[in-house]
């Protein structure tokens, strides 16, 4: 049952693949299944925060040889930001797609996007993330260079290069994990490795810190983002929204899930103080290198990576006491949500005032508030939102996440997160001043904008939404914490004590037969 | 066996490393493809070496069986890593013709910048 948020994409995708010229049909088809996997995933989320932890093990296997499936609140709560940011993406694409794009396999390729991204989230198997991993990323690159402009062309050369780059890394340290520990299985990684001690967890943490390496690299953390501001800018209009939201967050997801949930080795404390220093540099760099921007997309796309130094701080926060690393890492999940929303909502916000105004580049911009008042008001709800202002998600997840900090004693990292905070409603208000207020030099709309709004206002709604009635979004974050930071439910979940190795092997012999 | 591979493997991944910082897209590429393959040897190690080991088939072998996880992942791992070498050289080659260079700082300059 738990497989379906991977099972449905891939089947939609081979059926949209045949489809193909037919793009009334693909839309309606692509629709129908984000829609039915929501439901699904939000489903799936309830019946999980209800009923505990749900675990499939594929292939009539046991856990630790079998490749697991595993959703727990976290996964769930990944899951339902996927398809439901999935779907909202995918109704503004339907206005903003050209005839072009849609020949080229857009429909196919969102989907193969949708089943990585799921699927990295669903799984419990160190490899099989690895897997997933590459399915998103090919994904992307296909995204990534529909249409196959020069600009494009290039740049996605650049993103698919560090890209294998990092995926070789990962393979390679997969191999090591083996090596070391001896099962790629997450849960029994978490009981492997607390057994540890002396040189075999020094082992283990060098060669968990090069698995920190790959997912910092697919998170954008600083020193590797440098490969961000360049190619998310080349995606197409609505489904940047996908990319900005989604991807990053994937490898923040999976630094969490690995250096909380399943090192536990004495001395794994290393890595999470290193991904904290990291965070603070993140932040800082992200938000810098937003203010010398001078076009929408590259700016929003800076902000992207001082926004992930944020919930890398809520990772390497976790390296303190158990209280202190529950907070830590219920802020964290709680920004997680937070940022997707708001991310996907300014991405598409850009996309709509690129519609009305022909131009992304913020000097020729201008008076978007005359145009379109309604444009301008999402903007400056998403964009208080992002900086920290209350009542909006933004503030509240600020405000956990550096309770956290200062229950730690990290006076550091909380100023630079405070200042960060405030250089990035600096770099707002210059969107808002260049963008939206001036006059302009249009006298109507240049382009036809109200059908985008729609999916637009729902993210900013939630946003709003989510800092109105925080308490309930606040008790999900920690229950989902909970589960990460103590590893015993989700081991009793997935390891299942196995039935007599006789009676398993006369089964599968029979089976054979 | 063990020390001449991780010896072969090191050698591997500097050469690569050296390929991937070459001013030059096709280098690039093949310099990803050293990697991979370091990786997968590096695999193949994990697993370890021995001539006593038997084919990994309960029930037909005798004796100690083989660790049958490393040449599965590494199967995995060739084919993902063949489609997306494949994919970088036909980007890398689309570049070449777009812009009739494949050195990368002579490309012209970014136009999103």
């Amino acid at each position: 049952m738990i497989i379906l948020p991977v099972l449905v994409p891939f089947l939609t995708l081979v059926l949209l693949a045949l489809l193909n010229g037919f793009p009334r049909l693909e839309r309606a088809v692509n629709l129908a299944s984000c829609v039915g996997l929501s439901a699904f995933v939000f489903w799936l989320l309830g019946e999980v925060d209800r009923e505990g932890i749900q675990a499939m093990v594929v292939g009539g296997w046991f856990a630790p040889w079998g490749i697991a499936f595993v959703a727990d609140r976290l996964a769930c709560i990944m899951l339902c930001l996927s398809m439901s940011v999935g779907t909202l993406v995918l109704v503004y694409a339907c206005f903003t797609a050209e005839p072009r794009q849609e020949r080229y396999f857009f429909h196919p390729l969102f989907q193969v996007l949708l089943l990585g991204v799921n699927w990295s989230f669903i799984t419990g198997d160190l490899f099989n993330l690895f897997v997933a991993y590459e399915v998103m990323l090919i994904g992307s690159y296909g995204m990534m260079m529909i249409g196959a402009s020069k600009q494009q062309v290039r740049q996605t050369f650049k993103y698919i290069a560090i890209n294998s780059i990092g995926s070789t890394l990962f393979v390679a340290a997969c191999g090591l994990v083996y090596a070391t520990l001896g099962t790629l299985n997450m849960a029994d990684i978490a009981v492997r490795s607390a057994q540890l001690e002396g040189d075999r967890a020094a082992l283990v943490t060098a060669v968990s810190m090069l698995l920190m390496v790959v997912f910092a690299l697919k998170a954008a953390a600083f020193p590797i983002f440098f490969w961000l501001p360049d190619s998310y800018p080349i995606v197409p209009a609505g489904l940047n929204g996908y990319f900005a939201g989604l991807l990053t967050k994937v490898g923040v997801y999976s630094l969490l899930r690995l250096f909380v949930l399943c090192f536990r080795q004495p001395g794994a404390e290393l890595v999470l103080d290193v991904l904290l220093v990291m965070s603070g540099f993140t932040m800082l760099f992200g938000v810098l290198g937003a203010l010398c921007q001078w076009e929408v997309r590259k700016i929003l796309s800076w902000h992207i990576i001082s926004q992930v130094g944020y919930m890398v701080m809520g990772i390497g926060l976790a390296a303190a006491g158990a209280d202190v690393a529950l907070a830590a890492v219920s802020a964290t999940i709680f920004y997680v949500v937070h940022h997707i929303v708001v991310k996907s909502s300014l991405f598409l916000i850009g996309g709509i005032a690129d519609r009305i105004s022909g131009t992304q580049q913020l000097k020729e911009m201008g008076g978007v508030i005359d145009l379109a008042p309604g444009v301008a008001a999402l903007f400056l709800v998403a964009a208080f939102s992002l900086a920290g202002m209350p009542p909006f998600s933004g503030f509240f997840a600020k405000l956990v996440l550096i309770r956290a900090g200062l229950a730690d004693g990290q006076f550091a990292i909380v100023l630079v997160s405070l200042i960060t905070s405030l250089l990035t409603l600096y770099s707002m208000s210059k969107i808002w001043s260049y963008g939206f207020w001036r006059s302009s030099s249009h006298a109507a709309p240049l382009g036809r904008y109200r059908g985008m709004m729609v999916p637009t206002a729902v993210l900013v709604a939630f946003t709003v939404a989510m800092g109105v009635a925080v308490e309930p979004f606040i008790r999900l974050a920690n229950d989902a914490a909970r589960d990460v930071v103590d590893p015993r439910a989700y081991q009793e979940a997935v390891l299942v004590p196995v039935p007599a190795p006789a009676a398993s092997l006369d089964a599968g012999e029979a089976g054979a037969r | 066996m063990e020390f001449l591979m991780a010896a072969l493997i090191g050698v591997m991944f500097a050469a690569g490393t050296y390929m991937i910082l070459r001013p030059s897209l096709i280098r690039v590429v093949m310099g990803f493809v050293i990697y991979s393959n370091a990786a997968n040897l590096l695999l193949i190690t994990c697993g370890g070496y021995s001539a006593d080991w038997a084919s990994p088939f309960i029930g037909v072998s005798e004796g100690t069986l083989m660790d049958p996880l490393p040449p599965d992942i590494i199967l995995t791992a060739i084919v993902i890593s063949f489609a997306v070498s494949a994919l970088l050289l036909t980007v890398a080659y689309r570049v070449y013709v777009d812009h009739d260079t494949d050195d990368p700082e002579k490309l012209p300059p970014d136009s999103l910048a």
